[in-house]
């Protein structure tokens, strides 16, 4: 979209810089989101029907649904884990609760935090279950991180594939149906479905939401090539990518692999989580606060989660994590909306020195391109440039000024 | 016999595709061409395409994933046909004969009118003349009022217009409509099954035919639909909620006894 584009919009009503009047999420968020009349957003609303669902009927056809899949020769459950508290949760209850044989699947990419490599290797330990760690050659990473950062705007897109990918690969390869994935993200934050309707992982959520409509292939020099950016190249191929690749429809078909999200049959809270599983496996949150938000106990498998890629969240529609956070916190009743605001004022615009710094060095790159390549992904629905500078408008009510622009 | 038929329904608001509920509730579910492609892989029968917007604005949102650019609606007309060779009718604000032929430039094979046929049922007539009467669909959305009786309502939902839902549909087949695409506003997105009632009675005074829709909440609500004399089952919500939607649903048919394309 075009500055011009987007004044059009702007005048016939689409207000990107619109708040929800509820929690403190903005109209131009990540995750779409809609608005009902009092201007409370989907999320929200969604958030409400918690209190209205029988949670221990959901919990009876979560046990109904998992029978079916229990055997006798082989796992029961492929659960995809990063090793975080949600991760933690999830193998709670299918181990210990539901007594299924589970293989934990995790994708490494090789940024974990040391609190969250302990946990995620300590999980073999606490629970009855096998594991699978797929971890991406570490030069094949750097590259994907790189181009991650100039194609999309996010250097951790390896990082969604993989996590999206390589599970799906093992439950076909070691022939289980059944996968569950933790809370639906885009339903939690966003209500992008209902609670009512059950929904599953598609290989669709996962090309257009996650990966955001890029696949494997567009970051190989043939793909870049296609795409128009052949300076991006980095010289993948299609084997430096084979843990990126997704099953195809009938291999799918022809397990009946299927992913269910347990957010849809236990009343989902993270932080209840992090309680949980720190006080049953000595699960550890963060010993070091974040840069960007003020949670300590979400993102430990990726450093730059919270950090760098986060960042870019901010340069694109002019909020991040600690807004996430607050919106989860608001809903929950953990939070009031101007303790929000408030951890929204102090986080969301942070350039994120310690974690740069790491990143930079990392795949080799000068900050001064990180900027130059930044402001290419500023939506022009949320930043204007005045005298020189970023200015967007704020939750709070008037707009600031963010950082010296780097594009005409 | 003609082989019953099973129909995905996209409603796109604004730029997005949504999920619906009761007609006013709307999430959004994603981009216009992506979910048009899964259909177009999988090889389904047919798709209609819906535009309930309630502006002339269409936005994306964000310019940072693949697809990007489509604000316009025959942006979004044009990219759908690009991305989909099955079968496609397309609804939602088609004003004129001139909006239906803009329609079939732009890559549909049938569209479905439905405000503008009760503000001036000629226009049906013109339609039928001028494309030929396959290609006319009419759509009615009728709600059922707490006394139990029906009534027809336009503008997505939001304006009564005091006709029975029988009467308009015997009024649309003699006007030249090809088919009749019929929606429950109680139902919707409400997953509680279809309105049989409603298939019964519309579909047992119409000769053509009758595409049910409105209210499916597991695949096994459609062979109800076409117990109920419906020709064609059609759904919105359910086809983003599982992997595979056709494939599910055509199965729970074939487990029903009927004969579908696989
Ligand atoms: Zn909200």
């Amino acid at each position: 979209m075009t500055a011009a584009d987007a004044a059009f919009s702007r005048s016939l009503g689409i207000n990107p810089m619109k708040y929800c009047s509820r929690c403190v999420v903005p109209g131009m968020s990540a995750v779409p989101l809609t608005f009902d009349d009092k201007g409370v957003c989907s999320g929200c609303r969604v958030s409400d029907t918690k209190a209205t669902i029988d949670w221990d009927k959901r919990g009876r056809l979560l046990r109904e649904l998992v029978d079916e899949y229990r055997t006798s020769s082989n796992y029961d459950i492929v659960i995809p884990v990063s090793g975080g508290k949600d991760s933690y949760y999830q193998t709670h209850v299918a181990t210990k609760e539901l007594g299924l044989k589970a293989l934990l699947v995790t994708y490494h990419g090789n940024n974990y935090l040391p609190e969250g490599e302990y946990n995620l290797q300590r999980m073999r330990e606490v629970f009855d279950a096998d594991h699978i760690i797929v971890r991406p050659s570490v030069e094949a990473l750097k590259k994907m991180n790189r181009l991650g950062f100039r194609i999309q705007g996010d250097m951790n897109w390896h990082a969604h594939c993989g996590i999206f990918s390589a599970p799906i690969q093992v439950a076909l390869r070691y022939k289980v149906p059944l996968i569950m994935w933790g809370e639906h993200g885009f339903l939690d934050l966003g209500g992008m479905y209902s609670l009512n309707d059950f929904v599953e992982f598609t290989a669709k959520h996962r090309l257009e939401h996650l990966l955001r409509g890029y696949d494997w292939y567009d970051f190989t020099d043939e793909g870049l090539e296609k795409l128009g950016r052949p300076e991006a190249k980095e010289g993948l191929t299609a084997k430096d990518l084979l843990w990126a690749k997704y099953p195809s429809d009938e291999e799918i078909d022809s397990i009946g692999v299927r992913g269910i999200y347990l957010g849809n049959f236990v009343n989902w809270d993270g932080n209840s989580n992090a309680e949980l599983v720190a006080a049953k496996y000595d699960w550890k949150a963060s010993e070091v606060p974040f840069e960007r938000t003020y949670r300590l106990a979400s993102n430990l498998d990726d450093m730059h989660e919270n950090g760098i890629h986060d960042y870019l969240k901010f340069v694109k529609f002019g909020y991040g994590r600690a807004t996430d956070h607050s919106c989860k916190d608001i809903r929950s009743g953990r939070m009031t909306r101007d303790e929000g605001i408030a951890m929204v004022r102090k986080y969301d615009h942070v350039k994120p020195r310690r974690d740069l710094e790491r990143w930079l060095t990392y795949v080799d790159m000068s900050e001064e391109e990180f900027d130059r390549v930044c402001d290419t992904f500023r939506d022009p629905r949320v930043w204007r440039i005045e005298d020189g500078y970023w200015v967007k408008d704020n939750v709070w009510g008037e707009p600031s000024q963010y950082g010296k622009a780097h594009v005409a | 016999m003609l082989k019953p038929r099973l129909i995905p329904v996209l409603l796109l608001q604004n730029g997005h595709l949504v999920r619906s509920e009761l007609f006013n509730i709307h999430q959004i579910i994603g981009n216009p061409v992506h979910e048009a492609e899964r259909f177009n892989h999988w090889g389904v029968d047919e798709l209609i395409y819906l535009d309930i917007s309630r502006s002339d604005e269409y936005d994306l949102r964000r310019d940072d994933q693949k697809v990007r650019h489509l604000n316009t609606i025959t942006r979004i007309q044009e990219a759908v046909s690009r991305t989909c060779f099955i079968p496609l009718t397309w609804g939602g604000r088609i004003r004129t004969l001139d909006d239906m032929a803009s329609a079939f430039a732009h890559g549909a094979d049938k569209v479905a009118v439905n405000s503008q046929a009760l503000r001036t049922p000629e226009l049906i007539a013109q339609a039928s003349i001028r494309f030929g009467k396959q290609a006319i669909v009419v759509s009615i959305d009728v709600l059922r009022h707490g006394d139990g009786r029906w009534e027809v309502f336009i503008d997505c939902g939001r304006t009564p217009t005091g006709r029975d839902p029988v009467d308009w549909a015997i009024e649309a087949e003699r006007l030249g409509a090809g088919e009749i695409l019929l929606q429950s506003i109680n139902r919707d997105g409400t997953g509680d099954g279809y309105d049989l009632d409603l298939i019964r009675a519309v579909a047992g005074a119409v000769r053509i035919p009758l595409i049910a829709c409105s209210g499916v909440g597991r695949y096994e609500d459609y062979a109800d639909g076409l117990r109920s004399g419906a020709a064609a089952v059609a759904a919105a919500n359910i086809w983003h909620f599982k992997e595979m939607a056709d494939r599910g649903g055509k199965r729970a048919l074939v487990r029903a006894g009927f004969n579908v394309r696989i």
